[in-house]
Order: C-alpha cells, then structure tokens, then sequence
C-alpha cells in the first residue's frame, strides 16, 4: 500500500486514546465524552458522503493502556469507511513504531503517522508529523505533516466587530501559512504537504470559525489542511443542527473547489523576490516574521533554503534577500556576485562584493548602505536585520513596486499569490480574504497587458468572465465581491 | 458653534479682507482627460498672463493632492480620475512650466503615515513616475512628511496674527524653491468643506511633527499615523516647534482645520493655484468618506492667488465663497477663505475677482445636486 498525495485529510477525533487524552485537560466541555464515543461509530461518516474528503486520521497507539481498546473501538469505523473508499492513517506515538504499524495494517489502516522518520520495515508506510523547524525533508516520505501553524485570518485583536482595524502598516494583522506552503515544494519536490492545525478555541457553532478559509489559506499555496473542526461543531453536525449542517458544507464546497482546480497545485510560483534563509535555529524567527510581513505587504516571494540557494538557474529573478548572518558558500558568493552583475538586487546582512566599491544612499528613508557592482546593487542594513517589520518595508522600497507583478485596490484583508503555467502560457492571481466581512471593489491589478480574465469565485462551478480595463502599464480587473478566495486565470 | 469660535469669525476682518489682494483666476473647460488636457491648461496659464516671468529659470515646487493611501480607490475607479489630482494634469503642468523656462520641477506631497520615497507611493497607486521625468526639465520627488534629504526643517512663521500656530516646521522642499505651486482638486471635505488649492496646503505638514505620535521634544525620525493633533488640538507639537497658540480653544476639526489652514497660506505663500476639476468626487474628499460619488464637472481653473483661485472653484461648485458657518459647504466649519482673507492672503469677493476664459455660469457644476 502506498501513501497517496492526493489524499484530502481529515482528523477523525474519536474513541478511548482520544478520550484519554482529552480528559486530562480543564474545562472539559459538556457531552465531549459522547462526541468522542459518536464519532468512532461508522454512521458518523455519513457526513463525508458527496464530499472530497477521502482520507481520516485517528489516534491508533500511544504506549498507553487505552491503545487496545482504541483500536478495538475504530475496527468498525474502519471497516465501513474502507467500503466507502475512505483510507485511513492512524496516529502512532508509541515507542513500538513496528507493533503499532503492523496491529494498523491487520486493521485495514492505510498508513501510519510518525513523529521520527520510521525504518523501511515498517509493514505500513508512514507519514512524517514534526513542527516546521524539524521537517526531515530528505526522508523518503511523499506525505509530510506538519505542526506549529496557525489559524488564518485576521488577528483577533485587530478586530473590531467583523471590522479588521489598521496594524503599524495601516494594513490589518493577518495570520496565514503561506510563507511556509510556498517553501515546501522547493524543499521537497512533488511532494505533499499537511499542514495540522485546529480552530482557535472560540469557534463556536453559532460562530464557528473561517473553515473555508483555512482550506483557502493551504490550498492556495499549494499544501492542504488537515481538516479539524471544533468538538461542538462535530457534535452538532451528528445531531443534524442546521448551523453546523451549513458550515460544514461550506467548508466542503470549499475543498471541492479546490479539488475541481487540481491543475492549478502544479503552477509555478511567481515571485520577483527570492528569500533565503535555513529558517531554523536563531533563524527561524526572523526569517518567519519576515515572510509574514512581506505577504501583509503583498510583496510576491519565492523562498529558498540557504543551502540550496543560488545553486540552480534564476530566471526573471529580480533581487535576493539573504537573510541569515551566515555567509555564504564561495560558490554561492560567486554565484550571488555573477547575479549583482547582471542587474539584479541582493539585500544581505553584510557586504561580500569586491573591495573597494564605495556605498551610498538611495533614498533617506531607507537606512541602507548601496553598493553598485556592475549593472546590479547590493544594499546593506546599517544595523543588521533586526525588526522583522522593518526588514519587509525597506525590502519592498528596494526592489521596488515597479518590479510588482500584482496589486491589490481596496484590499482590505484580502491578499493574493501569483503562479504561472508556462505550457497554457496562463497567469493565474489567486486571492483570499482573511475576514469573516466580504471584501467589496477589491481591484486587481497585473502587469501584464489582457483583454479578460476568467474569474473563478470559490465554490463556484462557472467562470465569469471580466474585461480588462488598460493601465498603463499592464491591467485592471474590477472583481465582484470576494467572500473567501478567487481565482483569475489571465491568457498571457 | 462654540462661543470662542464664534468671537474669533466676529473679528473685524474688513481692513485686511478689503486690503487682500484680488488675483485674477482662468477657468476653462475640459470634458475628459488625456491629450486635450495640456492645450486647455496652457490657455489658461497664457490668460494669467504667461508662466514665463513667474517660472523662468526657477525652482518650482509643486504640492501635488494624493491624499490618503495609495491603494484606496473608489468603487474601482483609479484615484486620478476621483480624488487625486490626474496624473495628466501633473504632467500638463510640468510641461508648460519646462516651456515657460523652469530649471527644476520638484513633486511634493506627505503620504499618509508614510517615509517612503514618494515615486514609490506614486508606483503603489499604479502611476508611473518616469512619465514625469522626460517632460523638458529637471524633475524630483520628495516626500515632504519627515525630514527628507534636508538637513533641518524649514521655518515659516505666520505674517501678522497667526490663528492657530505662530509659525510652522516644513521639509526643506518648501523652503528651497523659488516659485510653489498647489496643485489639488475640486472636491469637497468632510471637515473643512471644501479641498482645493488652499486645503490641499494642509498636507505640507510633515507628521514627524505634527502627527499623532510625534515625540515631545523633537520631531520623529520617521512618520507615525496622521494629523490629528491638527484636527482635536489634542497636544503640542515637539517642543522644538512653534507652539499651539492656545492650547484651551476649541479642540473641534471644523474649527481648527481650516485656521491652520489659513495660516499655512499665509506663512508658505502659494503663487500658483491649480485645481483639477475634471472629473471629481462630491460628497469628501475622498472614498473613506461615506457616499461619496464620482461626478464630472468638466473644468480646470488656475490662479495666482490661492484664496481668489478657490472662491472661483466654490462659485463653480454651486457654493457661495461668501459663505459662512452653518452654510454650505461650511455646515460644520468655519470658512477658510474667510479666514486666510483675514490674514490678507487673498480676497474671495467675486466681485472683486476677474476671472477669465470660461464665465462661472457656463462653468458652474452644482456639486449638492449631482
């Protein structure tokens, strides 16, 4: 049996490891005992029926005395989800990795999921889980799951009512996995990345969180999410409340829709920014916050791991940001210095070009030191990189928003990924909007010249069709109103 | 209206108001933009009797109007055809002022909380500030919000009886020119009114020193939030700055806006006034602004005199310059040409006004009822 990337996961929190788990907590909500003990029976599956969601993750093995009664209680679950073409993963924390696979197989599990990469004797293949600063990219495995994201959407305390206010920037606070979707793949080619987060503990069923947009926020940038909803949501769907019913749906309109778009996963990002960092270690704050701010400030960046970086071809590249104190390698530095030379921009912590060169200034808001080398610059912090948020404003004034290849109008809390498919010779500008409130009059902007654009508004199963208005350069698209997230396919 | 208030509008202006001078103010009409836009200007600048004295060989400043962000838009229509001054007008004026003999064009304007360069604010708005620089002279930018490429602020006091402040600290870009020119747009405004050449002044003010997170000694290094210590007369600016000159007044923006505006004319003298009134906005000054809608008043008018050159726009705007508080478009503030009249700046009497190219009656656009 093989791992399937095309599995689209689901937590499926049930039976008694879960509810050992669960119980130690405080403030254990009334009836959790019965929704753990509802959802390991087969007819709560029945809300998978019509939905793209094919793939469920239960607790199987913990090391503790629960772990035979768990996979007593799920046999059932199993067997009816298997009839259903449901495969299942099972959780394994247990120091018997072996055991555990082979009690998962006997059961009719698919997989199981793993913390430390498991050997190759394993009767089950397994799924790595570990928090991003420990993804053991180089193993075998073509599913990676991984901790330590978090809830997308607008931080809660810049909300006033449904209304986002200003951060620092005069944009609102938005919390997104995107940085981290889009270092994934040139981690780890062709593989699949879950990402494990659960909603924020006061989604509720009359407000429950923004499920589609935690599937937005993955599907975009080309990970999924392994679904979680919240336990009174998942008790209410089985008891048939219609609150829990819409959402729910809602949230599967949303995966199908993604789904239906499978093609577009296998775009190629777009980015006139390349951020290099190892984003581990004393880096990881620094490069994460980084790469947050820069999406806030909806600057369009590819990432690169430092090892990896400069290493491959970096066509239409326009500038670098090396971020790390961490010099580079010779190869990298004569690589980087070859890049500077034909024209392009690297932002680096220190100066490695030729001595001698002298810097100036570019603009007095912008305290960095500019060196010209060739027909390219490099720019030097006068004080290191030091406040993430800094970084991200002097960044995009360097590159420059005349190197954008996308902008958004009356944004809001909306913020868009640009991807590219060079055999249709498409553009496709995916945008999300991080608030609860539907973004009105958002304008796209690109920056190349088209006629029209098709514009795929999430959950729908008909484009429409829009009529570029000229800029100069490049295009305006006037978008209808864009709930959770849209997609525009330009012919270039 | 608070009583101060009402004491201070009750000043006997008449001596400076009859002494203020009457500019002679062109308007012309012109239905869209693009190419038509530079002949109907350059008619209107020839009908004011030639740019060529007034910008030969001269540094010529220009505040442009860009207020706001660079990425609000109303409805989805691009700032320039709503409540920014058109990219083609700016272009226009640069232009005729390079044929007229400038030296040097600077582009002036104070993003909102913002330092950054202002071709890069221009670049987030989707214009495209090289259209700027191959118009027959030297042209510059600068955000004029913080210090800037200056080495020190610019004092300029206030001649006479100053309103609000005795004098105000500006970006070096206001004092090193030789000519300054206010290039705004015809619209209304939520606080003071009205928005043209005289009010479009108010963003010369950098927010290092008079914004809402100003420090209390010295101006900020960079600019934080906008000009509300303008508006609620909430605090002091930095100690190194001319100080409120009655911290107890009315702490009301209706009140308090147009005087610093009034007094911002008078201390940084404005020699040519022009207002986009293409296409507009009514309803405020900008989309932030509930129903605001886009309208089409189909006119450019220019002037050398700011006060003068704004009555006529508010005559063509359906409004009576003579206008006091608690008429429109002052229902809630005190009428700022009033105010600069006051200060002898310039006279908003009509009748003393002449105005030339287009009458007022064939150019008028009632702003209330489109």
């Amino acid at each position: 049996m093989n791992l399937d990337p095309k599995w689209v996961p689901m937590k499926w929190p049930c039976g008694p490891l879960e509810w050992a788990r669960r119980s130690k907590g405080k403030n254990l909500a009334t009836g959790l005992k019965e929704t753990i003990d509802a959802w390991a029976q087969p007819a709560a599956l029945d809300i998978l029926k019509g939905t793209p969601v094919n793939c469920l993750v239960v607790e199987w093995a913990d090391g503790a005395p629960e772990d035979a009664a768990q996979q007593e209680a799920v046999r059932a679950l199993v067997e009816a989800g298997r009839g259903k073409g449901i495969s299942f993963v099972g959780k394994v924390a247990a120091k018997d990795v072996a055991a555990a696979a082979s009690s998962a197989h006997a059961a009719g599990l698919a997989a199981v999921m793993v913390a430390e990469p498991a050997g190759s004797d394993l009767e089950l293949p397994a799924i790595l889980q570990s928090s991003r600063d420990k993804v053991a990219w180089e193993s075998a495995t073509p599913i990676f799951c991984v901790t330590d994201n978090v809830w997308p959407g607008v931080q809660m305390d810049t909300m006033k009512g449904d209304t986002a206010t200003a951060g620092p920037t005069g944009v609102p606070w938005v919390n997104s996995n995107a940085w981290f979707s889009l270092l994934a793949p040139l981690m780890a080619s062709g593989k699949a990345i879950w990402l494990d987060f659960d909603p924020p503990e006061e989604s509720t069923v009359a407000h429950p969180a923004n499920y589609p947009l935690a599937v937005s926020d993955s599907a975009v940038y080309g990970s999924r999410w392994v679904i979680s909803l919240e336990d009174k949501l998942r008790d209410a769907l089985l008891k048939g409340v219609p609150q829990a019913a819409a959402t729910w749906s809602k949230t599967c309109e949303t995966l199908a829709f993604f789904e239906t778009h499978a093609r577009w996963r296998a775009y190629k990002s777009q980015g006139i920014l390349t951020v290099i960092s190892d984003f581990s270690g004393d880096n990881a704050f620094l490069s994460g916050e980084t790469m947050n701010l820069l999406n806030r400030r909806h600057v369009q960046f590819k990432v690169m791991e430092r090892s990896k970086a400069l290493l491959t071809p970096m066509p239409g590249e326009k500038a670098l940001l090396w971020l790390d104190k961490d010099a580079p390698s010779p190869e990298q530095t004569a690589k980087s210095l070859a890049f500077v030379r034909g024209g392009g921009l690297l932002i680096a912590p220190t100066y490695w070009g030729l001595a001698g060169v002298k810097p100036t200034r570019r603009d007095p808001s912008i305290a960095y030191q500019v060196y010209n080398v060739g027909q390219g610059q490099i720019a030097v912090p006068d004080e290191g990189f030091q406040d993430p948020y800094q970084v991200a404003l002097d960044t995009q004034l360097l590159v420059s928003r005349r190197n954008d290849l996308a902008r958004l109008y009356n944004p809001a809390t909306t913020n868009c990924h640009c991807s590219y498919d060079p055999v249709r010779r498409q553009r496709l500008v995916q945008i999300l909007n991080y608030s609860a409130a539907t973004a009105n009059f958002v304008t796209l902007w690109v920056n190349t010249q088209a006629r029209a654009a098709r514009f795929w508004n999430c959950g729908t199963k008909e484009p429409e069709t829009i009529k570029g208005v000229a800029a100069t350069p490049g295009t305006d698209f006037g978008l209808p109103p864009v709930s959770v997230s849209c997609g525009l396919e330009i012919e270039v | 209206m608070g009583a101060t208030a009402a004491l201070v509008l009750a000043r006997p202006f008449s001596l400076l108001a009859d002494a203020a001078p009457a500019g002679r103010v062109a308007v012309g009409t012109c239905h869209q933009y693009g190419p038509g836009v530079a002949p109907v200007m350059s008619t209107l600048f020839d009908q004011l009797g030639g740019l060529e004295k007034l910008v030969g060989g001269k540094t010529v400043a220009i505040k442009l109007n860009l207020t706001g962000v660079s990425y609000d838009r109303l409805d989805h229509l691009r700032q320039g055809d709503t409540y920014w001054v058109h990219p083609d007008v700016v272009g226009s004026t640069i232009r005729l002022l390079a044929k007229a003999g400038a030296r040097r064009v600077r582009l002036l304007e104070s993003p909102m909380g913002s330092a950054e360069p202002l071709e890069e604010f221009m670049l987030a708005a989707s214009w495209e500030p090289r259209d700027f620089e191959n118009l027959g002279t030297k042209v510059e930018f600068e955000n004029t919000n913080f210090l800037g490429y200056g080495k020190k602020y610019a004092r300029f006091m206030v001649p006479g009886n100053a309103l609000m402040y005795p004098g105000y600290d500006l970006n070096h870009s206001y004092a090193d020119c030789d000519v300054f020119v206010s290039l705004a747009k015809l619209k209304e405004h939520f606080t003071a009114g009205i928005t043209l050449s005289m009010k479009n002044c108010f963003g010369i003010t950098p927010c290092t020193i008079y914004g809402d997170a100003s420090p209390e000694d010295e101006p900020s290094p960079l600019p934080k939030g906008g000009r509300g210590p303008f508006h609620a007369g909430n605090r002091q600016p930095p100690k190194s700055a001319p100080q409120m000159i009655n911290p107890q007044g009315p702490k009301e923006g209706g009140y308090r806006v147009p005087r610093v505006v009034a007094d911002l004319v008078a201390a940084r003298p404005v020699h040519l006034s022009i207002v986009d009134g293409i296409q507009s906005i009514a309803g405020g000054e900008g989309p932030w602004i509930p129903h605001c809608r886009v309208v089409k008043p189909g006119v450019l008018v220019a002037g050398t005199n700011c006060v003068s050159t704004d009555a006529v726009c508010l005559a063509l705007m359906g409004f009576d310059p003579l206008a006091d508080r608690g008429t429109a478009p002052f229902e809630t503030s005190d009428n700022m040409l009033a105010l600069a009249e006051g200060l002898g700046v310039g006279s908003r009497d009509l009748k003393r006004i002449e105005v030339v190219g287009t009458p007022i009656s064939k150019g008028r656009f009632n702003f209330r009822q489109a």
